[in-house]
C-alpha cells in the first residue's frame, strides 16, 4: 500500500463512499468477513464488476483483503470513516457560533416586535 | 462524541429555537435575516441571493476584516429540497463572485476538503417553539443523493460500534 497525506486519503475516501454498491459491501464487512463470492451474491453483477468495487475499497484503505490464495477475506477497516468524522466535527465550532446568534437575533426581533408573548 | 446517533460522515447539530418554524425557515431563506446571523464572528455578508425552489441556486459571500484589508469568500450552491418550514437541503461550493466553481484548495481549505457539501436543516413544531436539525456532510463533487449516503453512513458507523471494532 502506498502512503499517502491525511488529506489525499481523505478524497479518496469519500470518492470510495460515492458509490450504493461499495456501502452496500462495507454494511456487508460490517458484520464480519466475506469473500468476493459471498459479496457478490446480493448483487445482480458480474465477479469482476464487483472485485472492481473491492479493489476501489481497498485502494482506499477502507477494506483489508486477507493473503490466502484460493480465499482471501475481506475485512473492514474503521480508520478513515474515523478520520472522516474528523473533517465533518471542524464545522460543528462554526455552525454552534451561527446558532448562538440565530439565537441572540431572534430574542432582538421579538423585544423589538414587543409581542408580548416572552415566557424566557 | 458524545451524542448517542451522532453520524460520522456528518456534522449533526440539534438546537432548539424559541421561535415558531415558520420565522426559523425565514432566517434560512429571507437573506435580511440570512446575514443577522451567518457569518462567522468577525465577519459580515454583504451578499445572500436566494432562489429558494427545488434546483434554484444560491450565492453567499462572507466578508471578513483582515491585516491587509477586507477579505471575501463566496459560496455558490443548489437547493436540493424545500418544504416550507420543515425541511431545507441545499449544496455549497467555494466559487467566485459569479458563483463558478473554484477547487477548495483556492481559498485556502485543506486539499481534501470535499469539493462539495451539503446541508440539510430539519425543522420540527414544539407548539411555539422549534427543534432544529442540522446536517453539514461532505459529498464527492458531482455524487447525486448525498443525504442518501450520509444516512447509509450513520448505519454503518453504528454496526461498527455495535460490533466494537477495534
Amino acid at each position: 500500500m502506498t502512503l499517502m497525506t491525511g488529506e489525499d486519503r481523505l478524497s479518496e475516501t469519500f470518492a470510495a463512499l460515492a458509490s450504493s454498491t461499495r456501502r452496500a459491501i462495507l454494511a456487508r464487512l460490517a458484520e464480519g468477513e466475506a469473500n468476493v463470492n459471498e459479496l457478490a451474491e446480493p448483487f445482480d453483477m458480474t465477479l469482476p464488476a464487483i472485485s472492481k468495487h473491492i479493489k476501489v475499497l481497498e485502494r482506499a484503505g477502507l477494506i483489508v483483503r486477507g493473503q490466502r490464495a484460493q480465499y482471501r477475506p475481506c475485512t473492514l477497516e474503521p480508520a478513515p470513516l474515523e478520520e472522516i468524522s474528523a473533517w465533518a466535527e471542524q464545522y460543528r465550532p462554526v455552525w454552534e457560533a451561527r446558532f448562538d446568534r440565530m439565537d441572540d437575533y431572534l430574542t432582538q426581533l421579538r423585544s423589538q416586535r414587543k409581542t408580548g408573548e416572552h415566557d424566557d | 462524541m458524545t451524542d448517542g446517533n451522532a453520524s460520522r460522515d456528518a456534522a449533526v447539530i440539534e438546537r432548539s429555537f424559541d421561535a415558531p418554524p415558520d420565522l426559523i425557515w425565514r432566517m434560512w431563506t429571507e437573506p435580511e435575516h440570512f446575514k443577522a446571523w451567518y457569518g462567522p464572528d468577525g465577519a459580515a455578508v454583504p451578499v445572500a441571493k436566494m432562489d429558494v425552489r427545488v434546483g434554484g441556486s444560491r450565492l453567499v459571500c462572507l466578508e471578513m476584516d483582515t491585516p491587509g484589508g477586507p477579505a471575501q469568500m463566496w459560496f455558490t450552491g443548489e437547493y436540493r429540497e424545500v418544504v416550507e418550514n420543515e425541511r431545507l437541503v441545499y449544496t455549497e461550493s467555494v466559487s467566485d463572485e459569479n458563483g463558478n466553481v473554484l477547487p477548495p484548495s483556492d481559498m485556502g481549505l485543506p486539499s481534501g476538503h470535499p469539493a462539495t457539501t451539503e446541508v440539510t436543516v430539519e425543522l420540527q413544531d414544539l407548539g411555539g417553539r422549534t427543534r432544529m436539525v442540522l446536517t453539514h456532510a461532505g459529498i464527492p463533487a458531482g455524487s447525486p443523493g448525498a443525504a442518501g449516503w450520509a444516512m447509509a453512513l450513520a448505519k454503518l458507523a453504528d454496526r461498527i460500534e455495535a460490533q466494537g471494532a477495534r
